[in-house]
């Protein structure tokens, strides 16, 4: 329990620093907000006016101390470029992108962990060299590339897949599922490459160890050795491995939800940046960060409840 | 007697086309129920190759049989385990044979409970599982003695000593009551007073339930500890087999002999006034005892060293506790002889030598190097002392940097200290490979193309090389087989006595430190408990710890066995103590005026 109000501390910890960071920022950026709504060519007057409504004359930390508590009561503030409420504007993007990070994980997973374990145990043989290269493919290809690929393949040519758009889950699941599986593909396949190589490189240890022989001269069977003594202390490094790329992942969406015109956060990020919409770049970089915090949070949490020396420890 | 095992003409190899290795070559043995066989050799001998073989785990480490029987002999009839298919193999392992393995700490799955991993052999083999399943693992836990058994079951193998560790290790091969135990290496990483337990252990099971038991060991003394026959192999092949008896009382094979010669045995340094040279196989003249000096000088003094390596905790990474390492430790090193510090895992004793080269700073002392203070001294006057000290370390493999040339490794120390250059460099680098018998052919070569005794010449050429006073030597023999462990302790004997250097001398090994030392200091959680002459200790320990550690030292002799209920040694409590913790001062009784013992408090 100690452990887990550890880390749980340490994750509000960051979540401030990043607050801080994140509003220092887009303070020191060139031109300022009320610069943005009324356009360069205004009347100084009206601007210092505006400035005063919008309280940017007030001190720094007033400032800050106005922001994080609208961001804590649920008051993000307006967009503007969308001229919406920011709160309602990324919920709905969050839910998109999450799908697709969601996915791509999954499919990574799925793929990447019977192939590592399968390479691991045909350690030095055809199987391996096989995967390791399929690896080295996947790792080395950005994913832009896989993406312009699977729409070439499953959009255009087979027509199997759509390849733009976003449906929300709650509108129609399926074909939420159906718009958000090709970028999930496309951001899978690189991810996938580098788990396969993670799940490789920690079974190859982990098989190497005496437990497993143990296992073995205990008259357990292949299945069992593999699967059950060996993958099972293996998950752990590599979920972990998993949930640091969650940042990546999140990196990544920018390219491919424009690629593919899905509306997640990704898009909006691109769009704010465009546009200078600070409130907006404010709120998507602190979401994204707290995001990420929070799934390795989770990550850890899992991994204590796979490996009992870290829940006594 | 009726065999359990009958190996025929066993030949095992690694690796496939030019690279093929032969570890094992036509090698011919049974073993009969109720028996302790025991294949002793040294690395290389083939011995594990050959138990695993038996398993037919060897395919999974890249090993073939590529001829010869295996012959399981059952009540069915007998099964050729070389020819036998996966499934049949299966039934075999666990039930009909058990094994146990070197590394306990390693040999237990850490994220599946104790009970799990005891009833995993019940659950395939008997079909048994559920509330039947625990009661029959908690027999097995009784059986193997641990204590609190009940409790042990929901533990995960972290939370258990290395020796319980090994205890449960065994309960799972005996699990499924086999005929035959495998037991390969399964003391070699446990501290003596563990390995006596441990020993005492196996004999019993023996007893009670007439299994057979191989067992593999590089440990003479273990063997003549355990074994009632002995098969000695070298290089893959069998060279002499027989009664224990026989083989240490008369021992055929030249192989055997030199082994023999080279083991140290405890006790057979009493009588004599000072340490000697091994006398091994092939030395014509008379080893020269290292007498010391009538009117001896001290080199180092150690006076109450301290040295405390703090524990953090909580989420800002507080200073919460301290394990007390070192604990108010004091000795006098005289010129030209070896001071012991002997002890088991953890006692302190590395870090008491670390902390006299300060390599790890100490809370608190003085260190007196030939009447210059070492723990005082700034940056500048350290790197000179440190010219006087060199340490040698445990791990050969680990200590030599594997990109640099031997030559050139030698030579570092002498340029670091600028203290030659061209071709005196060059020169006095070869007189070092010539001083520690390593061929200048080497000087070339990169570590990886050394033997493990080599790498040690290396390593104390090295040591050598700025013509030190004092060499601290951290298990400086405890890698090596016992034949080169032999060679390399006869070498830092002659050198002492040709140099007039001083050892400090640390190790676990209680017969190596018999025949080493001028003087010795037994630790025990950081303190010295008992410190004198090395006759002294040996003949006369008054320390209880110093006693139970005589106790379990096993004898390279047959006819000196011990048994289970001599031994029940009491565990060692933890050195971490909170930061308001004040140790009491360590306070010695004189038995003379040079033999002092801990007063217990």
């Amino acid at each position: 329990m100690a452990y887990i109000l550890n880390r749980f501390l340490s994750v509000l910890l960051t979540l401030f620093l990043i607050s801080v960071i994140t509003f220092a920022v887009t303070n020191i950026l060139p031109g300022d907000v009320a610069m943005m709504i009324m356009g360069t060519q205004s009347n100084p007057e009206a601007l210092a006016g505006l400035r005063e409504t919008l309280g940017l004359n007030d001190p720094l930390l007033v400032q800050y101390g106005r922001w994080i508590g609208g961001v804590l009561t649920g008051d993000w503030g307006q967009s503007l470029v969308f001229k919406e409420a920011i709160g309602p504007l990324i919920a709905q993007k969050v839910v998109a992108s999450s799908l697709i990070v969601v996915m791509s994980m999954a499919i990574a997973l799925i793929a990447a962990i019977p192939l590592g374990v399968w390479a691991a145990v045909h350690r030095d043989r055809w199987q391996d060299s096989t995967s390791s290269t399929a690896a080295l493919v996947g790792v080395s290809l950005p994913d832009f590339f896989w993406g312009i690929m699977l729409i070439l393949l499953f959009a255009r040519a087979l027509g199997w897949l759509p390849s733009s758009g976003f449906v929300h889950p709650a509108d129609d699941f399926l074909g939420a599922i159906r718009h958000a599986f090709l970028p999930s593909l496309a951001l899978g396949l690189g991810l996938m490459a580098h788990l396969t190589r993670m799940t490789r490189a920690t079974m190859i240890g982990i098989l190497g160890q005496e437990f497993i022989r143990v296992a073995r001269a205990k008259g357990l069977t292949e299945r069992e050795v593999v699967w059950g003594y060996g993958l099972r202390n293996a998950i752990g490094p590599v979920l972990t491995v998993a949930g640091l790329q969650i940042g990546y992942l999140f990196g990544s969406i920018i390219v491919i939800e424009s690629l593919f015109n899905f509306t997640g956060m990704g898009w909006l990020t691109y769009q704010a940046l465009l546009n200078r919409d600070i409130p907006l770049i404010q709120s998507t970089v602190f979401v994204i960060a707290a995001v990420v915090m929070l799934t390795n949070f989770f990550v850890d949490l899992l991994y204590m409840a796979i490996d009992p020396r870290i829940r006594l420890s | 007697m009726t065999p359990i095992v009958s190996i025929d003409k066993l030949r095992v190899t690694f690796g496939s086309g030019a690279g093929t290795v032969e570890a094992v070559k036509d090698v011919s043995f049974d073993i009969a129920s109720g028996e302790t066989f025991c294949v002793v050799g040294e690395s290389g001998s083939g011995k594990s190759v050959t138990s695993l073989s038996l398993m037919r785990l060897v395919e999974f480490g890249g090993g073939q049989i590529m001829d010869g029987r295996l012959t399981l002999h059952r009540e069915t009839g007998p099964l050729d385990i070389a020819a036998a298919d996966g499934d049949t193999m299966r039934d075999v392992r666990g039930d009909e044979i058990g094994m146990i393995f070197q590394e306990p700490m390693t040999s237990l799955n850490p994220v599946f409970t104790i009970e799990r991993q005891l009833t995993d052999g019940l659950r395939v083999h008997r079909g048994i599982s559920g509330p039947a399943a625990r009661d029959r693992a908690l027999e097995l836990l009784k059986e193997v003695r641990i204590p609190e058994p009940e409790q042990r079951l929901q533990q995960y193998p972290h939370e258990l000593s290395g020796g319980m560790r090994q205890r449960v290790v065994i309960a799972i091969a005996m699990a499924c009551r086999p005929r035959m135990l495998i037991a390969d290496e399964p003391t070699t990483a446990l501290d003596v007073t563990i390995q006596a337990e441990i020993l005492a252990l196996i004999n019993r099971l023996k007893r009670e339930t007439g299994m057979a038991v191989m067992f593999i060991t590089h440990d003479m003394a273990v063997v003549a500890q355990i074994a009632d026959r002995v098969v000695v192999m070298y290089r893959g092949e069998v060279v002499e087999e027989g009664p224990v008896d026989q083989i240490f009382s008369d021992p055929q094979a030249a192989y055997t002999k030199a082994l023999l010669a080279a083991v140290p045995r405890l006790g057979e340094m009493r009588g004599k006034p000072a340490p000697e040279p091994l006398r091994l196989v092939g030395d014509t003249s008379e080893p020269k005892p290292l007498l010391p000096k009538e009117d001896p000088e001290p080199l180092l003094q150690v006076k109450n060293l301290t040295t405390y390596f703090p524990v953090k905790g909580g989420p800002m990474r507080r200073h919460v506790a301290n394990v007390h390492a070192v604990e108010d430790v004091s000795f006098t090193l005289n010129k030209g002889e070896t001071l012991s510090l002997v002890g088991e895992s953890g006692c302190g004793k590395s870090s008491c030598g670390r902390s006299i080269l300060r390599l790890v700073e100490p809370t608190s002392g003085t260190v007196i190097l030939d009447h210059q203070n070492v723990l005082d001294a700034n940056h500048r006057d350290l790197r000179r002392l440190r010219r006087q000290m060199q340490m040698i370390f445990q791990d050969p493999f680990a200590s030599l940097n594997p990109y640099m040339r031997l030559a050139a490794q030698v030579a570092e120390p002498l340029k670091n200290f600028g203290l030659a250059s061209g071709t005196e460099l060059t020169e006095k680098v070869a007189a070092l490979f010539d001083r520690v018998e390593l061929s200048r052919d080497y000087m070339r070569r990169f570590p990886h193309e050394l033997s493990g005794g080599q790498r040690q010449r290396i390593a104390i050429a090295r040591a050598l090389a700025v013509s030190p006073k004092l060499i601290i030597a951290d298990e400086a023999v405890s890698a090596l087989d016992v034949s080169v462990q032999a060679q390399v302790l006869n070498l830092m004997m002659e050198l002492q006595a040709d140099l007039g250097l001083s050892f400090l001398f640390i190790s676990h090994d209680m017969a190596v430190v018999e025949r080493v030392s001028h003087h010795l200091a037994v630790m025990y959680l950081g303190r010295i408990v008992e410190i004198g002459p090395r006759a002294a200790i040996f003949e006369d320990p008054r320390h209880p710890y110093t006693k139970a550690l005589m106790r379990a030292v096993p004898i390279a002799d047959p006819s000196r066995r011990k048994l289970e209920d001599d031994l029940k040694f009491k565990p060692i409590p933890s050195p971490i103590h909170p930061l308001t913790f004040t140790p009491d001062p360590s306070q010695y009784e004189e038995i003379t005026p040079v033999h002092k013992v801990l007063r217990v408090s």
